[in-house]
């Protein structure tokens, strides 16, 4: 294992342990990690991929994999992306297959039940700093509302909704409309 | 197990969160999970799915993985949590590196960064109507509410530290959800 491998690793599986509530709460860290403490790229090629990682589907944290690829090629992208899952996962599957086991206890449905409204309203919290942190636009307010209600009140799947907006998207951009902006 | 679930194949959980890990723009891998595994699939039910939500949150680690890693728990133990959350990651993995390239090699792309907004916003739409489907199946007990308002305005309004917040939210409910043992 190469010490641009092993810096990867001693970077973020450290991080992958602290990242309670998920990705948001160690972005700063890593930004001063991989820029300040290792030089691996500038504060704004992190930028940069920071945004890439937000427009990506799946995991923001996948923002380690862009990281490692800095670092390493495709070496550095797979160990840094395993470094930044595999500790919190083991954590996590250990200790969700003990609550599991006991599910049905009077304890365990209670677990069950009071996670519930706390649930909800990191839920909604989510979606309000993702609105927020974006800068969306008032077509993309739109579209949230929009995809919000169909969602809720029919039962549209993924792909037509992310389609239609990629079509719509396409013709303003031919039609070169400013609402875009 | 409070209903039966179905009991799914390691392929089918392989291609169900494939699916959705394609589709999980704007932070909506959540949002696209229940609306596959609970309300297409019946694969697991409210309850046991919004519960999973919240450890997913609160212990450390991505959300959406976490989220996979509990349906795969539930339906098949731990090669289904191996299946789901690899099944989930891997195409996203590959679709980062693929527009890392792109990044590089063209820029900025202003084209596409303008599409991948209004894509993220139908993830973002796709994370307020679970929030709300969730939010009515509550059982109607007057603290639930409460305990919901509070926490998103503590996180949402007011900005305040995640951690602190559902170390305090998480026992206080559960507290109150033992006290209150609904009759059945």
């Amino acid at each position: 294992m190469t010490n641009r491998l092993l810096a990867l690793i001693l970077v973020f599986a450290p991080f992958s342990l602290t990242s309670f509530g998920g990705g948001q709460a160690i972005i700063a860290s890593i930004d001063h990690q991989a820029v300040e403490v290792h030089h691996w790229l500038t504060h704004q090629e992190f930028t940069d991929l920071f945004a890439l990682s937000r427009a990506a589907p799946g995991p923001s944290t996948l923002i380690a994999a862009l990281i490692g690829w800095q670092v390493d090629g495709f070496w550095g992208a797979l160990v840094a992306t395993v470094a930044i899952f595999l500790p919190s996962s083991i954590l996590f599957v250990a200790l969700t297959r003990l609550w599991i086991r006991y599910e049905g206890s009077r304890l365990s449905s209670a677990i069950t039940r009071g996670l519930a409204p706390v649930t909800v309203g990191l839920v909604f919290a989510g979606a309000l700093a993702v609105i927020q942190s974006a800068h969306m636009s008032l077509l993309q307010i739109a579209i949230t509302m929009i995809a919000a209600a169909l969602l809720y009140f029919t039962s549209v799947g993924p792909f037509v909704l992310i389609g239609g907006v990629i079509a719509f998207y396409s013709a303003l951009l031919v039609l070169d409309t400013k609402l875009l902006l | 197990m409070e209903e039966s679930p179905s009991c799914p194949s390691l392929s089918e959980i392989f291609w169900a969160f494939l699916r959705i890990g394609l589709t999980a723009f704007g932070g909506s891998t959540q949002a696209w999970a229940y609306r596959y595994v609970v309300e297409q699939r019946h694969w697991l039910s409210d309850r046991q799915f919004v519960a999973g939500f919240g450890v997913a949150q609160v212990l450390p680690g991505s959300n959406p993985l976490n989220t996979a890693l509990y349906v795969g728990l539930q339906l098949r133990g731990g090669l289904g949590a191996l299946v789901a959350a690899g099944a989930m990651v891997l195409p996203a993995f590959c679709v980062i590196l693929l527009m890392g390239y792109a990044y590089r090699r063209f820029g900025g792309a202003p084209t596409a960064h303008v599409i991948l907004g209004g894509v993220a916003a139908v993830g973002t739409g796709a994370t307020l109507s679970v929030g709300a489907k969730l939010a009515r199946r509550l059982s109607i007990a007057l603290w639930q509410w409460l305990i919901a308002g509070a926490t998103f305005l503590a996180i949402g309004i007011l900005r305040w530290p995640l951690i602190p917040v559902v170390l305090l939210a998480v026992p206080l409910s559960i507290v109150l959800s033992y006290r209150f043992e609904p009759r059945s």
